[in-house]
């Protein structure tokens, strides 16, 4: 098995808003950094966040401070939250806005020529900073620019498959160069985990097509631990219309500039469900509100609700809501004059792998940030908190594995372990007989969206933890590609990521279980009312090799659940 | 309900072990709405999952699916599909094919990395950094740009040369002028890309996803601000330039100009339909005097009054297209005083143009500069000939062209017409009216010949190479005459196409034969 190896000192996973922050951040401490990018440089799925970035700045609302941001956030994370990491958030989250200006990013402005910010859900003042609707290309367009000016080497469309290990400490990653097909190692004396989410794992969902939970599965495998991971958000508002479009996200600031949500019967039904803060509930509790009325009867035809924005002020809607306008255009809906047709999808995983407060795992060497990370959500994420998250935590960690590489030198690695993953890779193309990876990924994600959705029971989960434990057993290892190409051929590349797909669900599935009340984005239809949830569950790999779950205390600095 | 098959052609290569890249044909089952990328991934699902190409946010968000559609590079979920007619879908160009229709961006990241594609700054700004709405509203347009790089592939410039970096680098250049943060010499940078290469064809702009206005706002701007600098223009534009400032003409006299040689400036029918007055710019003018004549012919034989103001003055587009701001202004109010004159004195608010250059400098440059400045509307409103034609006098109305002209006759859409004032089909809805005319369509009848954006004055070799490149798709068509609607064009073309037995045309002079032969029978 021809294999070729790469060293650096620090090797970044994943090129999104974390992973290019931290490969900058890591990149100023005289260190060969490498960024592994799974698609081309600039094009993560960061750039699809539209709303966004939430920093107490006070520059609209002056009462508004890091406290305040702090107890919205455990607040909206149902208590679930970290709270020592809720603090870094909030507390951080300020200077890398302004490091984002310092690189070259262009947010909207108040007429003071300070950042601007805007209403988000449950939050007690303005404070989300915001270019457009489009913030999220945005912050992606500029940490481009900043990468463009370090030294970081940039490996695009190069997909990381295996987290090495060496004893107790990471040693780097396996790896296929996508382009090529070739087989790669990455040493590195630390290595940033920022792989971002996994909506992928549901059939209808905002997030990108490399969205698959690559991170979950391999930190998993490498023996992470795992927090949280039965937390999954439903964005309220995805697109409905046309099919292919189905799950798009339509931005929050939809509702942050006024929009209101409307039934069938034309009746503005969130004040049946939550008075006081209308369409700027939470986001678990909006999503359940638009997926009642649809189940009893209220919905529009195409089984989603009304967001309208009709009593807006064409110029408001114009400026701040462009890509709205743009992305309803091509479904033929003019969203200056007709309603939006909207529905849940499946849009961001509060858990993730458990991080400390220098954005460290339990393995050493092994940094994390951004999606791929639990705990600073808790059990539901506040609308332009992931942006924050992903500057916040990813200079957080790129700083830290800088630091640990400085101090140590390259492990070695088990040659052994290697090549068993690429003859694993390569069995998938040898195969004469076996499952295509699009009825594999196809049946996958329908049992996810079907069991382990916004509303959930004890038999469905159960149900799906049984075919994920099968379709684990019986499917993964029977993965074949049509044709026997290594070249770019992204039948491979679905083969590949199906298994990290399959672990991801599984944890959601089997937390999800184990959670018998309703908390959070965790909502049980036949919730046990004795278990008020106040805990978190961790996953890790036990030492036969299967999950193993455990509840723990939740970790608390100043706010205690009521 | 019967669900339509579409046939979708696609390019497929893999250099391991492909001699060659080949087409594959493929069925696709239309769905309506349906996008390129929708048809791209049924390919996958249900016919090749090893089929190559890049996508991920499938929103025109990301920028990764760009491929060439029917000849046109575009991002692949916004480009819709259309059951009409089958799908032709291959590799944005001038990047190698790594497989199918993923190519190696290696060369467009390194030009991006060679103009330092970041905010440059001398010191450490102060948090927060006070930047206001106005600072920025420009830089927020440009900014957009989500690096799909289709523009590349479509760039005429880049085409024939990687000395130019493209719209897409350019426009980079642009935002960080315009930048109030950044430091370094912008314009210097510009100067070195080449960005008196741009012909402001405007393909970039519209296929932009975002609908960047490159050429205005990037490419234009920088090189108003290369003026301004003191920068000097090429001898070719500045020759233009002074005659502009000195004539009204941007051209020397050489036979009697149309102006001179009409004896009235007024040319009425009876009973007439409409009335307008006729722009003729300074092509027509000096050295196509002919078909001025023709131009007033046809409209008069369509029952419109033609006006023709004696004294006339350049639009001064090469004046706008080079960046000399100060002679494209006083070009812009002294058209508008003689025209706004003769729209009273005539009781008159049209004002017909047979030249592309010249409508869209009149529409695109001189409306908004005019009308922001005195914050009132402009007197009058612009047509091409063809637009007044088809759309005002209405294509049932047009009295038929009865002289036969048998020949083979294919369409050069001039940029300026086509993307400059949104003008398509009508020049050929008037070719096929004639008798005798087999129009021939040329998939790339809408690429740049190459004479604009002052290239043909100021880099005949570039200019010449891009020509060329139209040679090439005008032959392909088998047509034995070519038609057009802009002096510049004309010539261009008629120069390219000397050894061959091509004819090049002038739309109103063909029609005018065409009538004229109808009144002989």
């Amino acid at each position: 098995m021809n294999y070729k190896t790469i060293l650096c000192d620090v090797l970044v996973v994943g090129a999104g808003g974390a992973g290019c922050r931290a490969a900058i951040e890591a990149s100023r401490h005289n260190l060969d950094v490498i960024m592994l990018s799974k698609e081309l440089l600039g094009k993560a799925h960061t750039a699809m966040a539209e709303g966004g970035y939430n920093v107490s700045l006070g520059n609209v609302d002056p009462d508004d401070n890091p406290e305040t941001h702090f107890k919205d956030t455990i607040t909206g994370g149902n208590f679930l939250n970290n709270q020592k990491l809720a603090e870094i958030l909030v507390r951080d989250a300020s200077e890398r806005v302004f490091d984002l200006e310092e690189f070259g990013a262009v947010f909207d402005r108040t007429p003071e020529g300070k950042i601007a910010q805007r209403p988000f859900g449950k939050q007690s003042w303005r404070r989300t900073a915001y270019a457009s609707d489009r913030t999220g290309s945005e912050i992606m367009v500029t940490l481009t620019e900043a990468i463009r000016k370090t030294s970081v080497r940039v490996f695009d469309e190069v997909f990381a498959t295996k987290i090495l290990l060496e004893g107790d400490r990471v040693a780097g990653v396996t790896a296929i160069d996508l382009k090529y097909g070739d087989y790669l190692v990455f040493r590195a004396k630390a290595v940033v985990m920022a792989t971002g989410g996994a909506g992928r794992v549901y059939k209808v969902t905002s997030n990108a097509q490399l969205d698959v939970g690559d991170g979950y599965g391999m930190a998993f495998t490498a023996g992470c631990e795992l927090v949280d991971m039965e937390m999954v958000q439903f964005h309220p508002t995805g697109m409905v219309k046309p099919e292919s479009a189905k799950g798009r996200l339509v931005t929050e600031a939809v509702r942050g500039e006024g929009g209101i949500l409307l039934n069938s019967e034309g009746e503005r039904f969130m004040h049946r469900y939550y008075p006081e803060v209308m369409e700027l509930a939470g986001r678990d509790q909006v999503s359940r509100s638009i997926m009642t009325e649809v189940l009893e009867g209220r919905g529009s035809p195409d089984d989603g609700v009304y967001l309208s924005i009709s009593h807006l002020p064409r110029s408001i809607i114009e400026f701040r809501l462009e890509s709205m306008i743009e992305q309803f255009e091509d479904a033929g809906v003019d969203i200056r004059d007709q309603p939006m047709q909207v529905s849940p999808t499946c849009h961001h995983f509060m858990g993730g792998i458990r991080i400390n407060e220098e954005s460290g795992t339990n393995i050493i060497g092994l940094y994390a940030a951004g999606e791929c990370t639990g705990g600073v959500h808790g059990g539901n994420r506040l609308g332009g908190n992931a942006l924050a998250d992903t500057q916040v935590f990813g200079a957080l960690a790129g700083e830290n594995a800088a630091k640990f590489a400085k101090g140590h030198s390259h492990t070695g690695f088990d040659r052994d372990t290697v090549v068993r993953e690429f003859e694993k890779l390569e069995s998938m193309l040898e195969r004469k007989e076996g499952i295509s990876p699009a009825d594999a990924r196809a049946e996958l994600t329908e049992l996810m969206w079907e069991k382990v959705q916004i509303f959930r029971r004890e038999e469905d989960i159960e149900y799906a933890v049984k075919e994920l434990r099968r379709i684990e057993k019986e499917v993964v290892p029977n993965i074949k590609v049509d044709v026997q190409v290594k070249r770019f051929n992204p039948g491979w590349h679905q083969a590949i990521e199906f298994e990290h797909m399959v672990t991801t669900a599984r944890m959601v599935a089997e937390a999800a279980l184990m959670r018998k009340g309703s908390r959070g984005a965790h909502y049980r239809v036949d919730g046990d009312p004795n278990d008020k949830g106040y805990y978190n569950i961790v996953i890790r790999k036990g030492k036969d090799g299967e999950m193993e779950l455990r509840k723990e205390d939740l970790v608390i600095t100043s706010i205690t659940p009521l | 309900m019967m669900t339509k098959t579409i046939k979708a052609k696609v390019f497929r290569y893999n250099p391991d072990l492909d001699n060659e890249p080949y087409f594959q044909d493929f069925d696709i089952e239309y769905e309506s709405g349906m996008t390129v990328l929708d048809a791209l991934l049924q390919i996958q699902d249900k016919y090749d999952s090893s089929l190559a190409f890049r996508w991920e946010c499938r929103g025109g968000q990301c920028g990764s699916c760009a491929v060439k559609v029917n000849t046109i590079a575009r991002i692949a979920c916004r480009t819709k599909v259309d059951p009409n007619e089958n799908l032709i879908l291959e590799p944005l160009e001038k990047m190698p094919v790594i497989k199918d229709l993923v190519v190696d961006m290696a060369q467009t990241t390194f030009r991006l990395r060679r103009i330092r594609p970041y905010v440059a700054r001398d010191k450490k700004p102060e948090r927060p950094e006070i930047i206001y709405a106005e600072e920025i509203e420009k830089v927020r347009e440009i900014r957009k740009c989500i690096e799909c790089s289709a523009c590349l592939s479509n760039c005429p410039i880049v085409h024939e040369t990687w000395d130019y970096p493209g719209p897409m680098i350019i426009r980079q250049i642009a935002r960080l002028e315009l930048d109030p943060r950044d430091v370094e010499d912008r314009v210097a940078l510009a100067m070195n890309e080449s960005v008196y290469s741009c012909t402001t064809c405007k393909m970039c702009e519209d296929i932009c996803p975002k609908k960047i206005k490159i050429p205005s706002l990037a490419v234009e701007l920088l090189r108003a601000k290369a003026v301004e600098a003191g920068y000097p223009l090429a001898e070719g534009q500045q020759g233009f330039l002074d005659s502009i400032n000195k004539t009204g003409r941007a051209v020397p006299e050489k036979d009697a100009p149309l102006l001179k040689d009409i004896e009235t400036a007024e040319f009425l029918v009876d009973n007439p339909r409409g009335r307008v007055a006729f722009f003729t710019g300074c092509l027509i003018d000096y050295r196509m005097q002919n078909t001025g004549k023709a131009l007033i012919e046809v409209l008069n034989r369509n029952g419109i009054d033609v006006i023709v103001p004696k004294e006339q003055w350049c639009c001064a587009s090469p004046a706008f297209r080079t960046g000399d701001l100060h002679t494209a202004h006083a070009a812009a109010k002294r058209v508008t005083e003689i025209f706004e004159e003769a729209a009273d004195k005539y009781n008159l608010d049209t004002v017909v143009v047979a030249c592309a250059g010249c409508g869209k400098t009149l529409r695109e440059d001189h409306r908004p500069f005019i009308e922001e400045g005195r914050g009132e509307p402009l007197k009058y409103e612009v047509y091409d000939l063809a637009e007044y034609m088809i759309q005002v006098i209405g294509k049932e109305n047009i009295v038929p062209p009865k002289g036969e002209i048998k020949l083979k006759i294919t369409y050069h859409e001039p940029c300026h017409l086509g993307r400059g004032q949104h003008v398509y089909d009508e020049p050929v809805e008037l070719l096929k009216m004639i008798p005798g005319v087999k129009y021939i369509e040329d998939p790339y009848r809408n690429r740049c010949c190459g004479a604009g954006g002052g290239v043909r004055a100021g880099q005949r070799e570039l200019s010449q190479k891009i020509a060329n490149t139209k040679k090439e798709y005008i032959e392909a068509t088998g047509a034995e005459m070519i038609t057009t609607e802009c002096p510049f064009c004309t010539i261009q073309i008629t120069d390219i196409l000397q050894e061959t037995d091509i004819q090049t045309r002038y739309i109103p002079d063909l029609l005018a034969e065409s009538y004229r032969k109808g009144d002989a029978k």
